[in-house]
């Protein structure tokens, strides 16, 4: 197994003069499973497809373990990859198609079998092992070309949006398998998506992107306890983090959010910050999750100066928790998680809370966290 | 550097035209006997590359010798200084002799195959070129079965001229013993498979024949291939694949289709590898509509919003279009609510007067959409 590092990464298509990936730089551990995740054409893909060695790098250094890899072919550079169209080969069974990069490397055919036995196995189509690809189903192929990955004990694995072919049960399920897989054959895993469930639930750290730009790269409770920009926020959560635009003024010596229908203090702790970094009388955008909205009673008495005021637009009960559309915080609307047992409904005016402690201050200029930068 | 690369650089350099002809031992010997000089005097079996006779004021130089056939650069003979007959005769000569030594290496299909391209390409680049091939190069019976033709283009600047060997041994191994791999420029080669890639043992085939059609037979093993092709060779890579037919009648045709093929679909669709010329129709069609009028209805659509030049909304439509509009399945793959793709559809709608939900409207928005990707590239 080996980590794998980008140093300076570029991507450069002829004819066009922006750069598809800039300056990325990633050090990526030993047995580390990395997600990189951002919207269709933030450049996720094409980084993946350098390292894999389908794309030519522009500018900069690749390396798996220590060796510079920039100029190595795709078969020489002992990674295996599963793509979304997980094209098997037809004309093969699914022993052939699994045995087929073993065979080319000139292995002996009792490792062979060995291997694809033993991967078989561990993903559980042993039986399917004399069927065309033709006579499989949608997860079954997925699992094949797993097994074909899996057979080579590469040192990285690469996986691009390997699931999204996969209805949404048969999607949750293999998440969960490929997560076990991988920490059970310790090897490095890089594995892009635009689903943030699975990024946030299989990656040790996620890498978010945005036009070809890395914006953070953390563990999942980081990034979403600590986003460092707007994006970052915005991106990762559903529903997605509020955002209000409004000012910050000083006032009886507390630090306020002002904007329509709100006026909340801000906590000491993070007054001090706002103080210091020039903050004051300047407009700001405030980040709130919908969960740090509150109705429960014990939380408004106990907040009583981040107390709002809002319509229920609409209110979507999902059983165990509902969501409120909201009018009347801010200008937009406003989305709340509240238990799935609150007795609120359309139309209502509700009093809530927001917790002060979680929400996140973006500066309206360069859109970066006050408190994370 | 095979005999098609080198005559247009050797053209500029004599500044006049050059043809290269086949020409039998019988013919080149009477016209031997009646040449107004020779380089040397004719004798039975004596021909050699960078021989040469002037005849009916046209200069004639062994290109190549063979025993069927002599390969024969023809060229005007006037104002032909007698040291440029010699150098180009030396260089004939000399390229000769390295090539037979280049050709020990070689296996007798791949000496066929450098043929087969050298002839292809020569078909490919004429203006009325001959569609079959000609007697000395089908060799048996073989190419006269219907295989299945594809056209592979590799991107990386890494493959080298000298890839052949290895490259068809990858094919075999992954197709089967029986290809026939013929290159073509550089990093450019087709490919023919045998027919038994289509034929399932496993199913019956008047099931097959209901479930498959020959296009998804074809697309599905050109993805395995590519994959294969990417995965284990060199990186990526274009692959184009046509409908089956015998290499000696319809090698012509099957190169011109995929060349136009992976053509369309580089233009018209950035980021796809596999070409099925059944796919590009429309495009085909849009293509042969001259650039200027393309542009002008392009122009005037997209007066009528900007809508269409945004990102997202490309990406929407372009994969509702994908899923033959259907707006359940659409929203599911773009990982959003179905109301709001719904939301999305209306402010087309409501922006430009066309709801793709109409099939009217959907044909306008989907030909929009084709020449604005290939007009935004210019």
């Amino acid at each position: 197994m080996a980590g794998v590092r980008l140093e300076g990464i570029y991507k450069k298509y002829p004819g066009s003069d922006k750069a598809s990936v800039t300056d990325v730089n990633l050090d990526i551990q030993d047995k580390e499973f990395l997600v990189l995740v951002g919207p269709s054409g933030c450049g996720k893909s094409t980084t993946l497809r350098m390292i894999a060695g389908l794309e030519e790098i522009s500018e900069g250094k690749l390396f798996i373990g220590d060796r510079l890899v920039n100029d190595v072919a795709p078969k020489d550079r002992d990674i295996a990859m599963v793509f979304q169209s997980y094209a098997l080969y037809p004309h093969m069974n699914v022993y052939q198609n699994m045995a087929f990069g073993l065979k080319l490397r000139k292995f002996k055919k009792a490792d062979i079998d060995k291997r694809v036995r033993e991967a078989a196995k561990i993903l559980d189509i042993e039986h399917l092992l004399d069927r065309k690809p033709k006579a499989l189903s949608g997860g079954q192929r997925q699992r094949v070309a797993l097994g074909r990955a899996i057979v080579r004990e590469p040192q990285v694995f690469l996986m691009d949006e390997p699931l999204s072919n996969l209805d949404a049960k048969l999607r949750g399920q293999m998440r969960a398998e490929i997560s076990k897989l991988t920490k059970r054959l310790e090897t490095t895993t890089i594995y892009v998506t635009h689903d943030q469930i699975e990024a946030m639930t299989m990656g040790d750290r996620i890498v978010v992107m945005k036009d070809g730009f890395i914006q953070q790269t953390d563990s999942p409770e980081q990034l979403y306890n600590n986003p460092k920009n707007i994006f970052v926020a915005g991106f990762i959560g559903a529903p997605s983090m509020n955002f209000i635009s409004g000012t910050l003024s000083e006032q009886s010596g507390a630090v306020r959010f002002k904007a329509p229908g709100v006026d909340v203090a801000v906590p000491e702790g993070k007054a001090a910050t706002l103080r210091s970094k020039g903050y004051i009388g300047k407009e700001v955008i405030m980040g709130v999750r919908p969960e740090d909205i509150h109705e429960e009673p014990v939380f408004l008495e106990a907040s009583p100066n981040s107390i709002v005021n809002a319509n229920v637009e609409v209110a979507e009960n999902l059983g165990h928790e509902m969501y409120l559309y909201l009018n009347g915080i801010g200008s937009d609307t406003v989305i709340a998680r509240v238990d799935g047992r609150s007795a609120i409904r359309d139309g209502a005016s509700v009093k809530l809370a927001l917790d002060m402690n979680k929400v996140h201050l973006f500066d309206k200029e360069t859109e970066l966290n006050i408190f994370e930068n | 550097m095979s005999t098609y690369e080198w005559v247009k650089p050797l053209e500029r350099i004599m500044n006049r035209p050059l043809a290269v002809l086949t020409v039998k031992p019988s013919e080149w010997k009477a016209a031997a006997e009646g040449a107004e000089a020779c380089s040397e005097p004719y004798t039975d079996g004596g021909l050699k590359a960078g021989a040469w006779i002037e005849h009916e004021g046209k200069l004639w130089m062994i290109a190549e010798p063979g025993q069927k056939g002599l390969t024969v650069l023809e060229m005007d003979a006037r104002d032909l200084e007698a040291k440029d007959k010699d150098l180009i005769s030396w260089s004939l000569n000399h390229a000769s002799i390295g090539l037979k030594a280049g050709d020990q290496g070689a296996s007798e299909s791949e000496k066929l195959a450098f043929k087969l391209g050298e002839w292809l390409q020569k078909q490919l680049e004429a203006e009325e070129p001959v569609y079959s091939l000609p007697d000395h190069l089908t060799v048996g019976s073989r190419l006269y079965h219907d295989m299945i033709p594809f056209l592979l283009v590799a991107e990386q600047s890494s493959v080298k001229q000298d890839v052949y060997p290895e490259l068809e041994k990858l094919l075999r191994s992954f197709l089967s013993d029986d290809i026939l791999l013929i290159p073509l420029k550089s990093r450019e080669w087709l490919i023919w498979g045998p027919m038994s890639l289509l034929k399932d043992e496993d199913s019956d085939m008047h099931e097959l024949a209901e479930e498959e059609t020959l296009e998804d037979s074809l697309a599905s093993i050109a993805i395995g291939l590519h994959e294969m092709l990417a995965s284990e060779w060199l990186g990526e890579c274009h692959l184009a694949v046509t409908h089956p037919v015998s290499p000696a009648k319809g090698m012509v045709e099957a190169a011109i289709t995929m060349r136009e093929t992976i053509h369309l679909g580089r233009k018209f669709h950035v980021g796809t590898n596999i070409h099925l010329p059944w796919m590009l129709q429309l495009e085909r069609l849009l293509n042969a509509i001259p650039e200027s009028n393309r542009s002008k209805y392009l122009e005037q659509s997209l007066k009528r919003a900007d809508l269409f030049v945004e990102a997202e909304m490309l990406s929407t439509l372009d994969t509702f279009f994908s899923l033959d509009c259907n707006v359940s399945e659409t929203a599911k793959k773009l990982y959003i609510h179905r109301n709001t793709l719904l939301y999305r559809l209306d402010k087309l709608k409501q922006e430009t007067g066309l709801d793709v939900r109409q099939f009217r409207d959907a044909v306008l928005v989907k030909i929009i959409l084709l020449l604005y990707k290939v007009t935004k590239r210019n």
